[in-house]
């Protein structure tokens, strides 16, 4: 390892090293989770990647302070990072290997007080899958309902906190990453600690019940508070197959197309009706049906939006602030902040990065173009546009989100093959300008 | 919780290691003798079981007194009259404070070794979860007397506590504990699951265990989360370590 060359620098690599000692590195385990669960893509070039990756992993090793850009840029961005590069990352971090039974037995009592199997009438004591700060078990209700019950690891919370307070004991944060704002690395970590607590993911599934009700394609799961609290989260099971497993089965074209216009309505619904987001693009939390309906799962990071970013989203979308200098000063204040002037170049920058990438992701024109997601045109765009918003330190903690949840839904349509057209169903639930 | 007075053994010599050995051999011995003296044993044991009722009573009186107002602010007065029995009676059982306290660790151990060798669940499981499940058994058995236990802390390290491991009483537990962790090692080690570890073993889960005590002790995080993770972690790590190679003896 290189010996970190001052002081300060040297002193948070050792706090991180610290911290991340006792309850273990949340960011460590967040940085692997997304990906690790995804299949295929075994096709890359994988030599040069490869060593890409080992520099990147040497680099991150060396300092461990910018982890933490790496880590909030890969949560929002799923799709840019090779399997190699994800494989040399895992073996920098701590693991969050699967509870055994004991210990998932001691978080389970120490959460609700009892045992699984007083509380139960069956328990599946092997997890059938992990989940955001935990694995999650089948299980069977007293009165015969079939359940997931989702169990958090221990010292969750504890971990994140010491990662924050590493990165800000020496102001690491705003010095060393550079492309992120405090404001930034505040809200990301107000958005992960409020990962922690399943009594604000249970409100968020009642929450999202509600408010998606209107679209009958999609499922959402219900909570059983009696035996839910901060860190176990009991839930009815929704059907459904995670994207890798559904794809297997070889859907025909047609449900390709059902699914990723469902995928596509839901986003966009979200953002004008709902003006809520379903923020964790993990492929896993969305599971697919032979009739073409969409079980949602997993609502530990969701963002509410202000009513001005989704209105500036729409403006932003419909791409008239192009000739409209008066409107775009507008969009500018809201997501750079008022201090930030409309002339600077990296702004210009950027709005031009924007506009190539939505005219062709959502075409203007009067005909409706159905788009051909499988082209791999549209992630090379959006991992540009990822790439120069992150280098002009562009993110606000509002767009953060919105972008994350973007990018996730382009990552599954591109996986799924799918047709869609766009354009013709942001429009139809677009507010007015 | 005995390893407080086990740690402060340990490092006056290796001597410790045989008379586990010899500990060990002596209680087969009476476990054979047994049937034979079974009707001395029947009388004895009514008495036993009265003592150790009265034992209990006083216990559970000084443990609510510990709780309410600390081991040092509990006087004998107050226990004997909560447990309802003459405070000269009282003297008879415990002479202090202290021996109250290592009737409380000899509970503890006793009542470990029974639950663990009635969990059926545990008996394939593999030696780090083994262990956790003894260790946070352990904690959970502390958790309602956390002050209590702290206090203890402070007093067996000062060099003239009868908590400190020079009386026989606190030996035998040490020893009751110590074989109960061996015995499990050895099976671990007979399964192949880990090379030969011998006594030291037992020895070295035996401070682990001290320190998880003293990061319990200093755990403020909600639920004692901390230290279950690092409880779960440090017993993978180790038998990680263990289960890559063996040493030289």
């Amino acid at each position: 390892m290189v010996e970190p060359k001052n002081g300060s620098r040297g002193r948070a690599a050792h706090l991180m090293r610290l911290g991340a000692g006792l309850a273990g590195s949340y960011l460590a385990y967040q940085l692997q989770r997304p990906f690790l669960a995804e299949e295929g893509a075994k096709e890359r070039k994988q030599a040069l990647r490869r060593k890409h990756a080992r520099q990147v992993r040497d680099k991150l090793q060396d300092l461990r302070g910018p982890i933490m850009k790496v880590g909030q840029a890969l949560s929002m961005q799923t799709h840019f990072l090779s399997p190699e590069m994800i494989e040399e990352l895992s073996t920098l971090q701590m693991q969050a290997p699967p509870m055994h039974a004991t210990l998932m037995r001691a978080q389970f009592k120490s959460a609700l007080g009892k045992y699984p199997e007083e509380v139960f009438r069956s328990f599946e004591p092997e997890p059938f899958a992990a989940a955001s700060l935990g694995q999650v078990h089948w299980a069977t209700t007293k009165g015969g309902e079939e359940v997931a019950v989702k169990i958090q690891y221990p010292a969750m919370r504890e971990a994140i906190e010491s990662d924050f307070l590493a990165l800000r004991t020496a102001g690491l944060a705003a010095r060393l990453t550079g492309h992120l704002k405090e404001a930034v690395v505040k809200e990301a970590e107000r958005g992960i600690l409020e990962e922690t607590d399943y009594r604000k993911e249970a409100h968020n599934i009642e929450h999202f019940r509600k408010a998606l009700a209107p679209l009958p394609f999609v499922r959402i799961p219900k909570v059983y508070h009696d035996l839910s609290s901060e860190r176990v989260l009991t839930m009815s099971r929704v059907p459904g197959a995670p994207m890798a497993r559904f794809l297997k089965s070889n859907p025909r074209q047609e449900l390709r197309d059902t699914l990723g216009t469902g995928l596509t309505r839901l986003f966009f619904f979200q953002l004008f009706c709902v003006k809520a987001l379903h923020a964790d693009p993990h492929p896993g939390n969305y599971l697919f049906n032979e009739d073409g309906t969409i079980s949602l799962v997993d609502f530990g990071c969701v963002k509410y939006l202000k009513p001005e970013v989704v209105r500036c989203y729409a403006q932003f979308w419909s791409r008239e602030w192009v000739r409209d200098p008066k409107l775009f000063a507008a969009i500018i204040r809201v997501i750079f902040g008022p201090k930030v002037s409309p002339n600077e170049p990296r702004v210009r920058r950027c709005m031009r990065e924007i506009r190539s990438f939505y005219d062709e992701f959502h075409p203007l024109g009067p005909a409706p173009a159905v788009l051909e997601l499988a082209d791999s045109k549209f992630m090379d765009g959006l991992a540009k546009l990822a790439k120069t918003l992150l280098t002009n330190k562009f993110l606000s903690p509002e767009f953060l989100f919105l972008s994350r949840t973007e990018s996730g839904m382009c990552n599954l349509l591109h996986i799924l093959k799918a047709r869609v057209a766009t354009t013709q169903i942001a429009r139809e639930w677009m507010p007015p300008n | 919780m005995s390893m407080l007075i086990f740690l402060l053994t340990f490092s006056s010599g290796h001597g410790n290691m045989s008379i586990l050995i010899y500990m060990k051999k002596t209680a087969q011995k009476q476990n054979r003798k047994r049937p034979d003296s079974r009707p001395y044993q029947r009388s004895q044991g009514k008495r036993e079981r009265n003592k150790e009722q009265t034992k209990e009573k006083i216990l559970a009186a000084a443990l609510h007194l510990f709780r309410e107002k600390g081991l040092e602010g509990t006087t004998t007065r107050e226990i004997s009259k909560r447990a309802g029995i003459a405070e000269g009676t009282l003297f008879n059982y415990f002479k202090t404070k202290e021996d109250l306290a290592l009737y409380f660790f000899q509970k503890e151990t006793d009542n470990l070794i029974r639950w663990f060798r009635a969990e059926a669940r545990l008996k394939k499981a593999p030696l780090a979860e083994k262990l956790f499940a003894i260790i946070h058994r352990q904690l959970e058995y502390l958790e309602p007397y956390e002050d209590f236990i702290g206090a203890v802390f402070c007093r067996s390290l000062q060099p003239a506590s009868r908590l400190s491991p020079l009386g026989l009483e606190s030996q035998e537990l040490r020893l009751k504990y110590l074989r109960f962790i061996r015995e499990i090692l050895t099976q671990s080690e007979e399964d192949g699951e880990i090379p030969l570890v011998g006594d030291l073993g037992a020895y070295a889960v035996g401070l682990f265990y001290l320190g998880i005590v003293t990061h319990w002790l200093q755990d403020t995080s909600r639920g004692k989360q901390k230290t279950l993770a690092l409880l779960d972690r440090t017993l993978n790590l180790g038998t990680q370590i263990l289960k890559k190679g063996s040493w030289e003896w």
